[in-house]
């Protein structure tokens, strides 16, 4: 075990000084996979990791991701390798193209080993909705806890120590929950920055492509690395803002914690740990603010999200008929055969949802339902864009505690210090999650929410925080 | 008892473009089956739409050739349903925001001006094609994705004539405009009609039936013509006509009901997430304008006016946009209008349908038909020695004066040679004079087609004729 738990920049020191190569570093890597009991993986590469990792001999001492093992979430489309999204219904259902992330990520020469598992289609914030089961958190006792979701499988491969970073996708909080309960630095830039195409579509104005990684300047290479015009993405950025390049500090940067739900923690170590960051914040030279929020509109997230998230879930996923691809049951008829691939092909907590999605969008409820929230969407986006005008990022504890055990109660579970991360996806605002403390080792994370396109602001506050915490490249620690 | 006939359409125009609505893929549909097809069109999870901007450009043309208000920003829609020719589940179109709102076209009917109201034009894409084979169904994804408009008219419509002259006169926009191939047998143009009577003099309207299935504009007033009767029938006998969609069946000449009504389908429209809303700038729908090829109303009116044609001959030409073409650039080089106009819809004309061609796939260029028209009217040859060169060149698109020389074909102007001819015809009848000179101008006419039978024709008859009577009186 000489390379797992290494950072992509010890990595890189170690293939720029020639101590190791790609090759070396994959094997290991897949070594480890094999014996993972987390239940982490959905499809492995190993052989194709393995002769690209070989091919790799000339060593790029610019590019950090040169030779870099990567791990990927099942709803990212990757060519030649059955990409599933965790659910039956796409069972050997190969994709034809790369998502735009993953040419990038090969571009530069990293490294992708294995597709990992998620709540189906990424419907879930727990982890466990997907075709093969439970995902576990490699912290606490063994297969004890969830690792969140619904980015799951490739949170728990990060925070094993397995690859230095993952792919993850943020419809809600799919990265920066997990993010939290896992100990790593989960960052899902501004809407538009990286492009969508071969994500498999959930909500497409709340979907976010964004990673995990073990330090908050290893998320910042990637997102360099990802974001820019995509053509294939009608909703990419054309005309990136230039990057700050200015020097990260503290030093006049305003925070806001949103009171009315910090006042819901009820965790006495978390609140301490908070207001102990606070004072750190303010020593540092920030202005650090409780501020008011509309207590209305934070109890509307919750219904907004699911409301919206399920009658689009229900649009998006609408090609999965078996007709032109995809896990095809037998039938009759066209209407027989689309009824036996879904009603086979999706679990019950999927129709649960489809189902809800269909009622909201129905003529005589869509009114009540998807047109409302479609406003409170807005009421919500605009009270929080408020809030930034004044201040630079807003701060809140990412979970109300550390990851809780599988036998807890399973969603969808509707309080707001649970889902407010959602407001980062309504108003497609940069957000990442960085781990603040460890609670009977097990690490609880703090998120931080910018203004759109200040990805590189959110990033240096980030960053300045980690080295208050002194928490990075934290990893669960690997049994062998 | 009398009624008033309510008619409005929705028309599916496939518009031209060289890649579909939203995706990469080539939109020609007739190639091999599901060889123009991409990860998009086949919705394959993950992929995204893009926008074409041809397909927008001709969206703009046709709604500005419809006197429309455009938009100035695009908004898609995606419209829930299952179908098995419907790869995503939903089709993408403008439900909210149409390109083009508030226009009208005016129709003629025995001459009479009527100004039908559009309702809208919203852009769209198409399904797959399905071919049913007893019990399998075989599905060609080439058109699914092709970029259509889809056209809405207010219930202006009033008789099947009048609907059929609101088809014809969109299919010759489409056409002229080169935004589509306006064929209604190869599908590129689908008309549905909504109709319904109501007895005359009452505001309220009846059921409304929807007709689908037409593959010609005289299709659609048979059916309009035989849905008319049915619904009379119907009301006469003081029955419902029920609100449902019917088809018409070419082999029965009759409407068959497709689907009851009973309650309107929901489609769920949601705003398309992945396609944001797009503004369109002044500059960009201002040129697209500019650069829009003439309007059949347009070519119309310059044809009365700059080529002073006669209403008949350009309705002949008018319903050949190929053959317009031709004319135009032929009449650059053209001095008289007439025996250009004359020659194209007549022998040019005649060829083309003898042979099946257009006026785009035969070899004589419009600048070579211009010459063999100043042949003509210059006197160098004659009618008949024009059709005879004609032959020979259409195919080749040999020079006209070059081929016309080599085969001889030239009118004879030399008044020598004329003369030694005419004097040898009237040697040989001189009884013939004698008849002239009593006041028969029939003999004149033999005596001058003598010259040319002796002549083989190549005299010019106007001077053979002059020359003539000038010898005749010399006796």
């Amino acid at each position: 075990m000489r390379y797992l738990g290494l950072t992509m920049t010890e990595l890189h020191e170690l293939y720029v000084s020639g101590k190791a190569t790609p090759l070396d570093v994959v094997n290991e890597v897949i070594e480890a996979l094999t014996k993972d009991k987390n239940n982490i993986l959905e499809k492995t590469m190993y052989d194709e990791a393995r002769s690209m990792a070989q091919s790799l001999t000339k060593v790029e001492k610019d590019n950090l991701l040169w030779g870099i093992p990567f791990l990927v979430k099942d709803n990212i489309a990757m060519k030649g390798i059955e990409t599933t999204g965790s659910s039956n219904i796409l069972n050997g259902f190969i994709p034809l193209c790369n998502a735009e992330v993953i040419d990038k990520l090969l571009a530069a020469k990293a490294i992708p080993v294995a597709k990992t598992t998620l709540d189906e289609f990424g419907m879930g914030g727990r982890g466990e909705t997907g075709h093969k089961g439970i995902t576990y958190n490699p912290y606490g006792k063994e297969r004890t806890r969830i690792v969140g979701g619904s980015s799951s499988g490739s949170a728990s491969g990060v925070a094993s120590g397995y690859v230095p970073f993952a792919v993850g996708s943020d419809t809600g909080d799919s990265i920066r929950k997990p993010a939290s309960f896992a100990g790593l630095v989960g960052f899902k830039p501004t809407w538009g920055e990286i492009s969508r195409f071969g994500l498999f579509a959930f909500m497409p104005t709340l979907d976010h492509v964004g990673f995990f990684t073990r330090s908050v300047s290893e998320a910042r290479v990637l997102f360099e690395k990802t974001r820019g015009y995509d053509k294939k993405d009608a909703t990419s950025v054309m005309n990136v803002p230039s990057k700050t390049e200015k020097e990260a500090t503290l030093k006049g940067k305003k925070v806001a914690v949103l009171e009315p739900i910090f006042a819901l923690m009820k965790n006495k170590l978390l609140i301490k740990e908070f207001h102990n960051l606070v004072d750190k914040l303010r020593q540092a030279g920030a202005v650090v603010d409780f501020v008011p929020f509309d207590k209305d509109l934070l109890a509307a997230i919750f219904p907004t999200y699911f409301i919206l998230s399920c009658a689009e879930a229900n649009v998006s996923n609408a090609c999965l008929t078996g007709i032109g691809f995809g896990n095809k049951e037998e039938g009759a008829s066209y209407e027989e055969i689309v009824a036996n691939t879904r009603g086979k092909g999706f679990s019950s907590r999927i129709k649960y949802r489809l189902m809800l999605g269909q009622y909201a969008l129905k003529k005589e409820n869509r009114n009540e339902y998807y047109d409302r929230a479609q406003k409170a969407r807005r009421l919500i986006v605009e009270a929080v864009d408020k809030v930034l005008e004044n201040y630079d990022v807003i701060m809140l504890p990412a979970a109300p505690n550390h990851a809780p055990t599988v036998d807890k109660q399973s969603e969808p579970h509707s309080e707001i210090e649970n889902n407010f991360m959602a407001i980062a996806n309504f108003g497609g605002n940069p957000s990442l999650t960085l781990p603040y403390f460890l609670d009977e080792g097990l690490p609880l994370g703090v998120n931080l929410t910018g203004k759109p396109f200040d990805d590189f602001n959110v990033l240096n506050i980030a960053l300045k925080i980690e080295e208050i915490t002194g928490l990075y490249n934290l990893h669960a620690g690997l049994k062998s | 008892m009398k009624y008033e006939v309510i008619i409005g359409l929705e028309i599916h125009i496939e518009t031209k473009t060289n890649t579909k609505m939203f995706s990469s893929a080539s939109s020609l549909f007739d190639a091999p089956a599901n060889s123009n097809v991409s990860v998009v069109d086949m919705a394959f999870p993950g992929t995204l739409p893009t926008v074409n901007k041809k397909a927008v450009q001709n969206a703009i043309m046709l709604g500005h050739a419809l006197n429309m208000e455009i938009d100035d920003e695009l908004h898609f829609d995606r419209k829930n349903y299952f179908y098995s020719d419907l790869p995503k589940g939903y089709q993408i179109t403008q439900q909210r925001r149409p390109i083009g709102s508030n226009g009208y076209l005016d129709i003629y009917v025995n001459d009479t001006k009527k100004r039908i109201r559009i309702e809208r034009i919203h852009m769209e894409e198409d399904t797959a094609k399905q071919i049913h084979l007893g019990e399998v169904t075989l599905i060609d994804y080439n058109r699914a994705g092709n970029p259509l408009v889809e056209l809405v008219t207010e219930p202006d419509l009033r008789s099947a004539d009048e609907a059929m002259a609101f088809v014809e006169a969109v299919r010759e926009i489409v056409t002229f405009l080169e935004i589509s191939d306006g064929k209604m047998e190869e599908g590129s143009l689908r008309c549905d009609v909504n109709i319904s009577l109501r007895p005359v003099g009452v505001s309220k309207f009846g059921n409304k039936v929807e007709i689908k299935n037409m593959n010609s504009i005289s299709n659609i007033g048979k059916a309009i013509e035989t849905e008319i009767k049915r619904q009379s029938e119907l009301l006469d006998k003081g029955l419902e006509v029920e609100s449902e969609t019917r088809r018409y069946d070419d082999a029965l000449k009759d409407t068959i009901t497709m689907r009851k009504k009973d309650e309107s389908v929901d489609y769920r429209y949601i705003p398309e997430g992945n396609i944001l809303p797009i503004s369109l700038s002044k500059e960009f729908i201002d040129t697209t304008i500019r650069e829009m090829k003439e309007l059949p109303s347009v070519k119309r009116e310059r044809y009365f006016e700059e080529f002073k044609l006669n209403a008949h001959e350009v309705n002949i030409l008018l319903q050949d946009k190929d053959l317009t073409s031709y004319f135009d650039e032929a009449a650059r080089d053209v001095k008289n209008y007439k025996t250009l106009i004359n020659w194209v819809i007549g022998e040019f004309s005649s060829y083309l349908n003898k042979e099946g061609k257009n006026a785009k796939s035969v070899a004589l260029s419009p600048q070579n038909t211009s010459k063999l028209v100043n042949l003509i009217d210059n006197g160098t040859i004659s009618n008949s020695q024009a059709r005879e060169l004609f032959a020979h060149i259409i195919e080749t698109n040999e020079d006209p004066e070059t081929k016309a020389k080599a085969l001889n074909l030239m009118q004879v102007s030399d008044t020598d040679f004329i003369l030694s001819v005419i004097n040898e015809v009237i040697n040989e009848n001189l009884n013939v004079i004698d008849d002239i000179k009593a006041g028969k101008d029939r003999a004149m006419g033999f005596l001058v087609g003598q010259v040319m039978k002796k002549t083989k024709g190549k005299v010019n008859p106007a001077l053979a004729s002059k020359l003539m009577k000038q010898e005749i009186d010399k006796r």
